[in-house]
């Protein structure tokens, strides 16, 4: 004792406590999340905040009566609907100007598990993550869900979302049955055989065909697989992924592009998560990993220029030492995300998304060279990650972007908020859209309104279709949202 | 007037970080992000106060104490903070630094003032004094804490300036 009460009595253990105290502290500082949503006291915005709205009010779903009570008095009062989850799309998709917003974070049960169909019964409002822990226990996962587990299950289907599964199809085709809450305000059992195929315009309908109330999804189950990594030119990349899928060995797959000066869209690192006939024997479900010092690298890589440079380079080597590593499928399908939080005021980072056939990957690549500079450190519009996905061919939504099977370019990029600034960013990816479809691509709907109309009306040459049955299903059109508003109407 | 300074500069001091700690700490919680990291902000200061004082009581030659570049390097702190308008992203990373050097330098100072003859009569009036100081402070509505945590710094960095050139006239 009389020892320790001597050693607190050195200043240079006391500044010892301190350094490693504050070393503890620094690695443990908390991450600022974006403020966003309906919890704002003012305006509500989504993800983005970029189109702050009043809305007249939010109303917690709660129970399937009240929900069609609201609906029905819509209909009768002339009232505008939008429907909201975690509200993680950018393009005002969740609310409209007056309008009601139903939150259904709080739909979010898991009403029933069938192990032997392998099939699960969920609410609309719950999250892929409480979708996960429910499976986690009966050695089950899902066919389709996105890459990140913090979405809700409602809005992934909304907007026909996709991840890394390689074998499964879209995300719609995984559902087999689905409770809706239509227009009108009934509420209806809708299999994939339904004559009146609501499906083809609930998934990836934005909300604008009433509210999922919930859905029952096909499951599988959940393999081990083993990681391979690879580093690839981009011009390698398209024999390499046609190769990959006649294959068979891969469940999923993803890469990464570079958009570091040095190796700008000409290196690309590929992750494969192989199958390995072993089935996982651990319950457990990862949490966010290394979350401070991947949001450190990020950051670095933001400065663009020379640390762009390193930023790649740990990537490649990141990447490269997961090789050879084992990860169950619901583990692979739940990656980090709170590292990416950006919060500098007067800037936002953005998400688009591009799709091309997948023999149109080298040469699209090679034309975009001429829309996004090198080195983006000085200029306003900065592009940080491409990540690329496969969407697999999807003939059953209507608003569908994978008319064949096409190569996603996820793109993370930031921009300043002012008016000038978004009127560059809107320049640059207009341009990248009008190369995408010169390539015979198009591009996602859930993000900021960048594209023109007719670009819109270019990708989604059955918008029309779209609009009429909207139309004929919603005649009072209840359900709104500034994406229908601006696009659609 | 060099013994009254003496005698005053140090509890000016002392009153005044008593009387601007309400203030520090609305602004402290304002950048905390959760109650986690203002708890150890307050644990930073408190390890490195204890640093600080050490440093003073080993200190071989206590008459060269420096205690003018304190005062200024406590000011320069609170200064800092006034400049800060806006949250930003590196703030409550930079806000530990300060937490640290903020608890070294009070901390010596602390240490240093405990051996001042002074001192026991500074405790009785420090008390008094910021009572009746925060009874005054009540009535004015502020907007910003910062606005008297700038105005606090700079005294500081006034009472340093002072010292030095006391420390000076005294040496000659």
């Amino acid at each position: 004792m009389k020892k320790l009460t001597n050693l607190f009595k050195k200043p240079w253990f006391l500044g010892s406590i301190v350094v490693i105290f504050i070393t503890v502290v620094l690695w443990n500082n908390p991450i600022e999340k974006r403020k966003y949503g309906l919890s704002q006291s003012s305006l509500v915005t989504d993800y983005t905040g970029l189109l702050p709205e009043r809305v007249e009010r939010v109303v917690v779903a709660d129970n399937r009566e009240d929900l069609q009570r609201i609906v029905k008095r819509a209909n009768d009062n002339g009232q505008q609907i939008s429907v909201a989850g975690l509200q993680h799309s950018q393009g005002g998709h969740t609310y409209y100007k007056d309008g009601v917003v139903i939150d259904m974070r709080t739909f979010n049960r898991i009403l029933e598990l069938d192990e032997r169909q392998k099939t699960i019964r969920v609410e609309a409002g719950a999250t892929w993550e409480d979708v996960q822990e429910a499976l986690l226990p009966y050695g089950l996962a899902l066919k389709v869900t996105q890459s990140q587990s913090i979405f809700t299950i409602g809005g992934s289907l909304s907007v026909n979302a996709h991840g890394r599964d390689i074998r499964f199809g879209s995300m719609a085709e995984t559902v087999e049955e689905m409770t809706l809450l239509t227009p009108t305000g009934e509420i209806k059992n809708v299999t994939r055989d339904d004559l009146d195929e609501w499906m083809k315009y609930v998934f990836g309908g934005y909300g604008l065909f009433g509210v999922i109330l919930d859905v029952t999804l096909q499951l599988t189950d959940n393999d081990l697989y083993v990681i391979q990594t690879e580093k690839l030119k981009t011009s390698e990349y398209e024999s390499y992924f046609t190769q990959l899928v006649d294959h068979q060995n891969t469940a999923m797959h993803y890469a990464r592009l570079s958009v570091a000066p040095s190796s700008f869209l000409n290196e690309m690192y590929i992750i494969n998560y192989n199958y390995t006939d072993k089935q996982d024997q651990k319950d457990f479900l990862k949490k966010e990993q290394g979350v401070r010092l991947s949001k450190i690298a990020l950051d670095m890589g933001r400065q663009g220029g020379a640390l762009e440079d390193l930023f790649w380079a740990m990537q490649k080597r990141y990447i490269a030492s997961i090789h050879g590593k084992e990860i169950t499928r619901n583990n692979a399908m739940r990656s980090e995300s709170t590292f990416m939080e950006y919060t500098k005021p007067g800037r936002v980072e953005v998400l688009q998304e591009f799709f091309v056939p997948v023999d149109a990957y080298e040469d699209y690549i090679h034309n975009l060279k001429q829309v996004i500079s090198a080195d983006d450190k000085t200029d306003d519009f900065k592009v940080h990650n491409i990540t690329i996905r496969y969407a697999a061919k999807d003939s059953f939504t209507t608003l569908n972007y994978a008319k064949e099977d096409m190569v996603g370019l996820v793109v993370l990029m930031q921009h300043g908020v002012k008016e000038e600034a978004v009127t560059n960013a809107t320049s640059i990816i207009q341009r990248w859209t009008d190369v995408t479809l010169k390539h015979g691509g198009t591009y996602y709907l859930p993000y900021y309104r960048y594209q023109t109309k007719n670009q819109f009306r270019r990708s989604y040459p059955a918008w029309e279709n779209f609009a009429n049955e909207k139309l004929r299903r919603d005649p009072n059109e209840v359900f709104q949202n500034m994406f229908y508003d601006y696009y659609i109407k | 007037m060099n013994d009254k300074t003496t005698r005053f500069l140090p509890l000016v001091v002392t009153v005044g970080q008593v009387v601007i700690f309400p203030y520090y700490i609305i602004w402290l919680k304002q950048v905390s992000l959760t109650f986690t990291l203002f708890a150890w902000f307050f644990a930073a200061f408190s390890f490195a106060a204890a640093w600080g004082y050490r440093i003073f009581q080993s200190k071989k030659n206590k008459d060269q104490s420096f205690i003018f570049l304190i005062y200024v390097g406590i000011g320069m702190v609170y200064v800092l903070i006034g400049y800060i308008k806006n949250p930003f992203e590196t703030l409550p990373y930079m806000v530990l630094l300060l937490q640290v050097i903020l608890g070294l330098l009070q901390g010596y100072f602390r240490a240093w003032h405990t051996e001042q003859e002074t001192y026991h009569l500074h405790a009785v009036h420090h008390y008094l004094i910021v009572g009746f100081a925060m009874i005054g402070f009540s009535f004015v509505t502020i907007i910003s804490p910062v606005v008297f945590i700038t105005i606090f710094g700079l005294l500081l960095c006034l009472c340093g300036v002072w010292e030095f050139i006391r420390k000076r006239k005294e040496s000659i």
